[in-house]
């Protein structure tokens, strides 16, 4: 820590926040606090955040609650530089993972930044994912490229530090980049790595996004092989499709890994996070509360209902809640508004991330998603709706 | 909402019982025969005179502000569609104000040159040089797949296909055919036998369970829809089978500086704001982008300013759609992105409805196209001449609708011609986008013409 420079004091103070909340919840005034000195500092040296705060009228000097704080669309780290840190500063930059994007986000980190980042991941995997369990290495297999093949992705520098921090020596990565840069499973090396853990009985943890396990389904499915990893094997999928690869409804996704790989919804943990931020949000298969009442109307009019959107679509089931660590918090905001959303009701997925140290700690994501309790249930991303005029919106 | 429930109707549409869960594959293909069968005998021998009185007079009725089904539209209409009652007025209104003998006279006449020509063989000057004669049939069975809520152009295909005597089968998108039961109960009221010519249902586009054996039924299908909705169908109907294939297209306005001042502006600007909000700006026909001369006394920016205003006061007369969430998120996702922009540069500004999503107008003195996303969100930019709003519609010609155009009457032929010869299918005044006339020529295809086969008879 250099003393003289103030993100580093504050950056210490948050990761003492850190340590101090691995495994309790954080009173609202301790967060706000330490919220609220990091706003000033972000306000002073990050250029189009200040411009954002000056418009609404939203300066250090006049703002008591971190919920009053601007928060900066996500989107925004496409067009601008949302970072402190001057161009000589910046060790390691982060791309948004669309591979059909022109202009990924950046958001560019020092060694001190990505430190942060590092004790920020580490106990929200350990808890969400190990349920704790860090005495014992785990035989982890990751199913994206290698942080050498993905080297901006900070979904991979993540997987890294997870193999790095959790993993046996046996950990190891099962992706590789194909044509267009996209990621794809590696056949032979899945294979080995899914035949070993059988025939050994060890318990294995599998990491990947959403279309890399669609990906690998689909090569069980072309060989028909089918896999009974040992108990206490572990799935954790992240993130969505964007094109990658056909899309599969979340149930089915879950149901076919049970299938091929014998891992049973129970061991299937979600993870929800993005480049732009610097903790994860985690939901695992335990049904969190009853589900939700239907909403409002007697069955006939839902014959001539407008919208069929899944937003307005009450769920059958009791839906997977997501939960950030106590240092980072998110609020569900009405798109209409501004405001947050009621319980039961959707919005804007906002995320106020303490660990965001040199970027911008308040984030709007384009995701969107109901507010449930201290937690919130995933949507996705929030141009999916289908258009119900008859103009050209895009080419 | 069931139609026959509150009236002694003694038919229903397969929508007005419900959705697909309503429908089989039987069903469908059974109503497809029914159909064949009613138009055999409840239209064959039906003259275009007879044909348009009955519309006509179906017109007049919902001109009447008293008429049940007008009632009945606007009361629940909101519920049923989203709109507001008073974006259905005004957007009802643009449709049955045509719907009268004269315009339905002038559209058959623009569009085969003699009133009687679906009637029995007739002869035009030229025919008669020749010693030929003439008939024109339309198809027995069209099915029409209509895309988005808005009803306009699925009523005008009803009619359309009712003046070339066709039983039609229309397929709306689900949620989407509260209107068009309305008005084919309207017509049945009238005229049942005319009624009877008519199924509507409603299900998810691309439901082959369904749609097969229709479009086996079908002598012509038309849709309307996404590029890919459009080659899905077209592929998947049989060969001999007609087909008639709108795609999404998009609309922008051109304003000349000479219209930013004084008491022209302010019909300007109304005029504006009232295109923008007909049909919450969810149509082909709405502009997306206002592009505005500059070199005025008034600036492009200011002009965009006024027109904020004007759309926060017409939205407290013709409030907007309430938005699913995905709708709401959208426009807030492009403001952010604006607001950000606005406060980094001059080039950039916006204007935005407190509170709420309501209305937006961007400023940008970047001329490049930019597609809105609808419901009323507008692009206000900056431009030298209609020479630079042309180069900049480059990447989208292909997709051109209409122009809605504010210019002083000595430079409209001009203009018109430049847009046309551009590609335009359609110019018109600003404030009149969104309300095309019966004769229109949709998407610069013929507006009847296509749907009919001629037979030649040489003497």
């Amino acid at each position: 820590m250099n003393p003289t420079d103030p993100f580093s004091e504050i950056g210490a103070r948050i990761g003492g926040f850190i340590d101090e909340h691995t495994t309790r919840p954080a009173s609202d005034a301790d967060f706000n606090r330490l919220a609220l000195d990091l706003f000033a500092l972000q306000f002073q040296h990050n250029g189009p955040f200040q411009r954002l705060c000056r418009a609404r009228g939203a300066e250090p000097d006049c703002v008591d609650h971190w919920t009053r704080i601007p928060a900066m669309p996500a989107a925004a780290f496409k067009e601008w530089e949302v970072t402190s840190l001057p161009a000589d500063r910046r060790s390691r930059v982060f791309h948004s993972s669309g591979t059909t994007e022109q202009t990924p986000s950046r958001h560019w980190h020092d060694d001190e930044s990505l430190a942060l980042y590092e004790s920020s991941l580490k106990p929200g995997f350990a808890r969400a994912v190990l349920g704790g369990e860090t005495r014992v290495r785990h035989q982890i297999g990751l199913l994206t490229p290698s942080e050498e093949d993905a080297p901006n992705s900070s979904l991979v520098h993540m997987f890294a530090v997870v193999k790095e921090t959790f993993g046996d020596p046996d950990s190891t990565w099962l992706g590789a980049t194909g044509e267009d840069r996209a990621w794809i499973p590696d056949p032979a090396r899945l294979a080995t790595f899914l035949e070993r853990s059988v025939v050994e009985e060890l318990p294995v943890i599998l990491l990947g996004t959403a279309f890399l396990f669609v990906h690998l389904l689909d090569l069980l499915e072309g060989t028909d092989h089918r896999f009974t990893l040992p108990a206490g094997s572990k799935v954790m999928e992240t993130g969505g499709y964007k094109g990658r690869s056909r899309e599969m409804p979340r149930e089915e996704l879950h149901r076919l890994i049970g299938y091929r790989l014998g891992v049973g919804p129970e061991r299937i943990v979600r993870e929800y996070g993005m480049s732009e931020l610097s903790s994860q949000a985690y939901a695992n298969a335990q049904p969190s509360g009853p589900p939700p009442p239907a909403e409002g109307g007697e069955a006939s009019l839902s014959q001539l209902s407008t919208s069929d959107s899944p937003a307005r679509r009450s769920p059958a089931k009791a839906a997977q809640l997501f939960h950030f660590p106590p240092w980072a918090r998110a609020r569900i905001v009405s798109p209409e508004t501004g405001a947050e959303v009621a319980e039961g009701e959707t919005g804007l997925i906002q995320i106020h991330d303490l660990a965001n140290l040199r970027s911008v700690a308040t984030i709007r994501t384009e995701d969107l998603g109901i507010r449930r309790g201290e937690g919130f249930e995933l949507l996705g991303r929030s141009a999916q709706a289908e258009p119900r005029g008859c103009s050209r919106m895009t080419n | 909402m069931e139609f026959e429930s509150d009236s002694d109707f003694t038919t229903s549409y397969f929508a007005d019982l419900g959705g697909e869960e309503a429908l089989t594959p039987t069903l469908v293909r059974e109503a497809a025969l029914a159909l064949r069968r009613n138009r055999r005998e409840f239209l064959d021998w039906r003259s275009t005179g007879n044909m348009i009185r009955a519309l006509a007079k179906v017109g007049e009725n919902w001109r009447d502000p008293d008429y049940r089904f007008r009632r009945l539209v606007l009361e629940k209409g909101p519920k049923e569609t989203g709109f507001s009652r008073q974006t259905l007025e005004r957007g009802l209104a643009t449709f049955f104000d045509q719907l009268t003998k004269e315009n339905l006279e002038a559209l058959i006449s623009q569009e085969f040159g003699h009133l009687r020509r679906l009637d029995g063989m007739s002869t035009n000057k030229e025919e008669r040089f020749s010693d030929r004669s003439a008939l024109a049939t339309g198809p027995e069975l069209i099915v029409h797949i209509c895309s988005g809520t808005l009803p306009n152009p699925t009523l005008a295909s009803m009619v359309s296909g009712l003046l070339v005597g066709s039983s039609q089968f229309i397929k709306c998108s689900r949620g989407a055919s509260f209107i068009p039961r309305a008005f084919a109960h309207s017509i049945y009221e009238e005229e049942p036998k005319m009624g009877a010519c008519f199924e509507i249902a409603e299900w998810a586009g691309g439901a082959a369970q369904f749609e097969d054996p229709l479009f086996e039924e079908a002598s012509c299908v038309t849709a309307t829809g996404s590029d890919e909705t459009i080659r899905s169908i077209r592929e998947r109907l049989p060969l001999a089978v007609r087909f008639l294939g709108y795609g999404h297209k998009l609309s922008l306005a051109f304003v000349a500086q000479d219209m930013l001042d004084g008491f022209l502006a302010s019909e300007t600007l109304h005029n504006a704001a009232l295109d923008i909000a007909a049909w919450d700006q969810r149509g082909c026909l709405s502009p997306q982008v206002i592009y505005v001369e500059k070199g005025g006394t008034v600036a492009p920016s200011v002009f965009a300013k006024q027109l904020a205003e004007e759309l926060d006061k017409l939205e407290k007369k013709q409030p907007r759609a309430e938005l699913t969430p995905e709708e709401a998120a959208e426009i807030a996702n492009r403001r952010a992105i604006y607001e950000l922009r606005a406060a980094d540069s001059g080039e950039t500004r916006l204007w935005q409805s407190e509170g709420s999503t309501h209305w937006t107008v961007v400023f940008e003195s970047d001329p490049q196209w930019q597609y809105s996303c609808g419901n009323r969100f507008v692009y206000v930019k900056e431009i030298a001449d209609a020479n630079e709003v042309l180069r900049n519609l480059e990447p989208v010609r292909e997709f051109l609708s209409t122009v809605g155009l504010a210019a002083p009457e000595e430079r409209l032929e001009e203009l018109a011609t430049a847009f046309g010869r551009f590609g335009a299918t359609r110019v018109c005044p600003l404030g009149r986008m969104q309300s095309p006339p019966i004769t229109w020529r949709h998407d610069g295809q013929p507006a009847l013409a296509n749907l009919v086969t001629w037979t030649d008879w040489e003497q």
